[in-house]
């Protein structure tokens, strides 16, 4: 077994702090790279052009409450308040609190679907069906 | 005092103030409760000291509803009845559970859970149990981890407590033994009841054991205690002087057969950072071990047109460490066998429970080796759930106990049990889980995705093994076989204990309303008997 030496132990303070910096560093660095989660995708666990995704977006369709063409979902999707104000946003953080803020705000009111057994805000219903109907979306 | 009546001479006649048949959590307590009172008490028991399979035949029968239900080994003909494998889950039902509702037909006790709630209360000792409460506001306090953000005016924090779970047994039958105003009689198996002749007084019951000796029992009351099917069962049989059977004068005994659908359906996944740590185990704190759920609000239930729902969550973990699939009948019996010996006893159905080990050793072993893991390795917790729940049913006429042609050795005729599982009550469970995602969803905490589907799969539904309601509590004889006392309406001194007078079932596990409604009735008969 080696000697424990003074510039041993400086040597590994050292790295481990190095180390610290490094991963601290990184992760004040990473907070402001905006990430392209939308929550309520990532929540599911699916990704936004996922099978269960395209499902919803299917069944959304299929519900007589919503529009089934683009233009319309889009009209319909910009009456509600906070979705409105999301899309005048530029900031992507703000834009997915403001779209939570909205699914969110559908629940309370009662505007909930069951499409695939998932029980839905009519908002992220209607954006999975928009998503359907212009795949480039997103 | 505890006799055996298939060894030594068999007694004429033996006598006593109440006679109390059955031996269960509503027997004992009954007759332990009486003797305080200074009551002498004949206890009746069918079975042995311990499991006996000739005895445990008696239970046999038929299936004939829905078939994710078991008539025989789901109760236990023995000293201590079922309370020798029940889990010790431990909840009074809700206020709700006794009003009577004009959403659902047939609803509603004569007696208030406020009526209830001292018995209650003095029925956790005999459970070992801790404290009297069950509001999460007595716990908030106590408890590290918070209840999920929710709008308490829509979904409340469920607290239910756990049991050790008590065998009564292992914990009582030697203070039955020492008592000196307890008889009581084992392999004593209740074959009729007789009437004063033209009358409503019932003046002795006969007893028989499987070797053929008789006997019969003379006392100022009588209760019935054997369980939510023998109950009805025994009832039924007794026709020789009421044609229909004793207390079936307005064909309700065996009817309003009710029992939890046991379902583990429907899943919740939460946000990353949502502090589930609250409901996937059960936590101990203030000498209670607790477990909580999501329940429903009552006014939300009312106005729904909901059934009453505990959902407990279970975590589905990634990582199979944290998963239980390793526990089957091996487990239980090798975690049973644990629990036992710790507590410096033997564990009775000693030689069963070591071949239920042996044979799935493999399970047991990854069970030891899991919560051994569990110790060292950091917590992950889970963000997916399944709701677990043993879910209520409306009250149902057609859900029924009734007898078949077939016989067991004393004569006596043996049950068909056709238990209804309703499209209603499951589309109304699925409602209930909708309402709670409709909630998670508002709150931003998750998502949930219904696992009752619309039109519902009745297999998804197991019994909760919990026999209710088959000697209903009601005002109007019309309506229920007993009154708001326990007594058979068409009788002046039978008195029927146990889950078979539940007029509804709640979504509470019925053990610790069985025993404080023996509690009450005790302090009925100490006056009246």
């Amino acid at each position: 077994m080696g000697k424990l030496t003074r510039r041993a132990l400086l040597g590994t303070a050292a790295v481990g702090a190095f180390g610290l910096a490094a991963y601290g560093g990184g992760r004040v660095a990473c907070s402001f790279v905006p990430r392209n989660h939308p929550d309520f995708f990532s929540l599911l666990d699916i990704p936004p052009d996922g099978a269960v995704a395209r499902r919803i977006g299917e069944g959304a369709l299929a519900e007589a409450s919503l529009s089934s063409d683009f233009d319309g979902l889009a009209a319909a999707m910009k009456l509600r308040p906070l979705i409105a104000e999301a899309v005048a946003t530029d900031c992507p953080t703000t834009r997915r609190q403001l779209v939570q803020d909205q699914c969110a705000a559908d629940f309370a009111e009662g505007r909930c679907v069951v499409i695939d057994g998932w029980v839905l805000s009519e908002t992220e219903a209607s954006l999975c069906a928009a998503k359907l109907l212009r795949p480039s979306l997103i | 005092m505890i006799f055996d009546l298939q060894s030594g001479e068999t007694p004429k006649e033996i006598t006593g103030d109440v006679c109390v048949v059955g031996t269960g959590p509503a027997g004992v307590t009954l007759a332990l409760e009486l003797a305080r009172k200074g009551r002498s008490v004949v206890l009746l028991e069918g079975g042995g000291e311990a499991y006996e399979e000739s005895s445990q035949a008696l239970y046999e029968g038929a299936v004939i509803g829905h078939g994710h239900i078991d008539v025989a080994a789901s109760r236990l003909r023995q000293f201590g009845g079922t309370s020798g494998h029940w889990t010790g889950l431990c909840a009074p039902l809700d206020a709700l559970d006794f009003e009577t509702r004009a959403d659902i037909p047939h609803h509603g006790w004569p007696i208030t859970r406020a009526d209830l709630d001292p018995f209650y209360a003095r029925a956790h000792p005999y459970l070992d149990l801790g404290p009297y409460r069950y509001d999460w506001e007595d716990w908030r306090s106590i408890v590290p981890f918070p209840a999920l953000p929710l709008d308490p005016t829509k979904i409340l924090t469920d607290v239910y407590q756990q049991s050790p779970p008590t065998r009564f047994a292992e914990k009582f039958m030697e203070t039955v033994r020492a008592d000196p105003k307890i008889a009581c009689w084992t392999h004593a198996n209740l074959v009729d009841v007789t009437l004063a002749d033209g009358g409503d007084v019932v003046t002795s019951v006969a007893v028989r054991t499987l070797d053929g000796r008789a006997t019969t029992v003379k006392a100022k009351t009588y209760v019935i205690a054997c369980g939510g099917i023998e109950n009805a069962r025994i009832l039924l049989n007794a026709r020789k002087q009421r044609p229909a059977g004793l207390g079936n004068e307005h064909d309700l005994v065996g009817r309003f057969y009710t029992d939890h659908m046991t379902i583990e359906t429907s899943m919740l996944l939460f946000r990353d950072d949502v502090d589930t740590r609250l409901y996937p185990t059960s936590l101990k704190y203030d000498g209670a071990e607790i477990l909580m759920g999501l329940k429903v609000h009552p006014d939300v239930v009312k106005a729904r047109n909901l059934n009453n729902n505990s959902a407990f969550l279970v975590a589905d973990y990634g990582d199979a460490v944290y998963s239980d699939d390793f526990r089957n009948y091996g487990w239980v019996a090798f975690s049973t066998m644990l629990k036992t010996f710790s507590r410096g006893h033997v564990p009775d159905r000693f030689a069963e429970r070591t071949c239920d080990v042996v044979d799935d050793l493999g399970s047991v072993a990854t069970g030891v080796y899991r919560h051994a893991l569990r110790r060292v390795l950091p917590e992950k917790p889970a963000q997916a759930f399944r709701l677990r729940q043993d879910a209520e049913q409306a009250p149902n006429p057609d859900s029924r106990v009734t007898l078949t042609a077939d016989t067991d050795p004393f004569g006596l005729q043996r049950i068909a049990l056709d238990w209804r599982v309703t499209n209603e009550d499951l589309l109304r469970l699925r409602r209930t889980h909708q309402f709670i995602g409709e909630q998670v969803g508002a709150a931003g905490l998750g998502r949930l995705q219904l696992g009752v589907s619309d039109p519902p799969d009745p297999d998804i539904a197991y019994s909760g093994y919990h026999h209710m309601g088959t000697t209903r509590m009601h005002a109007d004889p019309r309506q229920g076989v007993v009154d708001a006392d326990c007594r058979v309406h068409s009788t002046k001194n039978l008195y029927m204990a146990g889950s078979s007078v539940f007029t509804t079932g709640g979504c509470a596990n019925p053990t610790l309303t069985i025993t404080a409604l023996a509690i009450r009735l005790a302090e009925h008969l100490a006056v009246s008997a």
